[in-house]
């Protein structure tokens, strides 16, 4: 049965289905959710397929990149049976290389001020509003966050972001890389306090089989599952079945 | 009346997504494949996603061209090759899995043709319950068959859990009656 947390907000479909599942209908519309799990857990290939539904159903949609070229990422996406390539060419998915925006703002160093912080949330404010996006995805956040000398710019800096965003009616997913090693769900501990959502991708052993999990820690503005669901990566997207409850270790 | 008779006619009168506990012999085995692949699925013009646990998929592929089925409506969720050092083709015809104790990825192979060809309905088979249980604690196989065989209801899908007798246990047997919606014994013993 709905609640009324789960009727009140506008969702913004996913498109992964067992997700939508989760979240009773989808990411309530503004959100901003932190993707979080450590290297190969599937953070871009999710957040993509997100992309990809979102454009596909007249939503421009955005993925702002750290680490991968664009050319790379078309590449991975290829592989959908449901991309388009014409979604790129219409610009209805746009590809966006942090690296030429950090050229153009003249913020090509190694450490942002406040100031810094500024202008680059008005930068990415100014293309979500200018090309009308929807969804976007910043891959990765904890790129960006490297930049930042304290927990306070950190804090600063999504709760900035994720508030301008917000008033834009734009669906925000935030990658954030985590360590092996990593207690909590962020690297730097801010992010996952201040963001509206986490899902958590993870690595869970089982005898010797390693899993791929993901698991809705919190998403405000609707009930959702807390359980662990296993994940598999295909052509036809990203599929979950419930996980069994027999016995796993958590690997990260 | 024959084992492939028995069989055929005790799918035909199960309604949509209906579970079946298959129990047959050892010498029936080959009957029973026939009488599910070949003579149901193909009369009704079902897919057949099969799920090996016990033979290779490459060899029950080579054990239905010896007995003239047509395998081209016939996909595999293969987890058994892994376990040996064979030679594996990828596509959707075989989709492997590491082992057969991964048994959410069984489910999400599953859900995978599923989705891709529903074009026609299908018939799932788990080949056999038992080579499952011996690399399985039977609880979590209970939890995966009570789960596995509700998600495929949602589908519309039948479910055939073929079940050697000779290596069918009072456990095995109650689980079996737990999940699955009827039963059916073949052959001897």
């Amino acid at each position: 049965m709905l609640r009324m947390a789960d009727i009140s907000r506008e969702r913004c479909r996913t498109g992964i289905e067992g997700l939508d599942h989760i979240l009773n209908g989808g990411i309530p519309r503004g959100n901003t959710v932190l993707i979080t799990g450590s290297c190969g857990t599937g953070k871009t290939t999710l957040s993509l397929e997100f992309l990809v539904h979102g454009a596909l159903w007249g939503e421009r949609s955005m993925y702002i990149s750290v680490t991968e070229a664009p050319e790379k990422l078309v590449e991975n996406m290829i592989n959908y049976e449901f991309f388009d390539k014409k979604l790129i060419t219409e610009k209805k998915l746009i590809l966006v290389d942090l690296q030429e925006i950090y050229v153009k703002l003249g913020l090509e160093k190694l450490e942002f001020t406040l100031e810094d912080v500024n202008i680059l949330v008005s930068q990415i404010v100014k293309m979500v509003k200018e090309l009308g996006v929807r969804r976007l995805v910043i891959d990765s956040i904890t790129s960006i966050c490297y930049r930042l000398t304290s927990k306070e710019q950190i804090r600063e800096f999504i709760l900035h972001l994720g508030k301008e965003l917000s008033d834009l009616g734009c669906t925000t997913l935030l990658v954030s890389e985590l360590l092996p090693s990593s207690q909590g769900y962020s690297q730097y501990g801010v992010e996952e306090a201040i963001a509206d959502g986490i899902i958590l991708l993870g690595n869970m052993e089982r005898r010797g089989d390693l899993l791929r999990t993901l698991q809705v820690i919190k998403m405000r503005g609707t009930t959702h599952s807390r359980a662990k669901y296993v994940l598999d990566l295909t052509s036809i997207g990203v599929l979950l079945a419930p996980m069994l409850k027999g016995g796993s270790v958590e690997v990260r | 009346m024959s084992v492939p008779s028995m069989i055929v006619d005790k799918l035909s009168e199960m309604p949509p997504a209906s579970s079946l506990a298959l129990y047959i012999d050892v010498n029936s085995y080959f009957d029973a494949l026939r009488a599910i692949v070949d003579i149901y699925a193909t009369k009704n013009d079902m897919y057949v996603f099969y799920i090996s646990s016990t033979i290779p998929s490459r060899n029950i592929v080579s054990i239905f061209e010896l007995l003239g089925i047509e395998t081209s409506r016939v996909f595999f969720v293969d987890t058994i090759s892994h376990l040996m050092p064979v030679e594996t083709e990828y596509s959707d015809k075989f989709l492997y899995i590491e082992s057969p104790t991964m048994l959410e990825n069984i489910m999400l192979k599953i859900e995978y043709l599923l989705r891709k060809y529903r074009d026609k309905r299908a018939i799932v088979v788990l080949d056999s319950v038992n080579s499952m249980a011996i690399h399985n604690d039977l609880k979590i196989l209970s939890e995966f068959l009570h789960i596995f065989v509700t998600s495929l209801r949602n589908w519309e899908a039948y479910m055939v859990i073929i079940s050697l007798k000779e290596q069918t246990t009072q456990e095995i047997r109650t689980m079996l009656n737990f999940v699955t919606d009827d039963t059916l014994e073949v052959g001897e013993g």
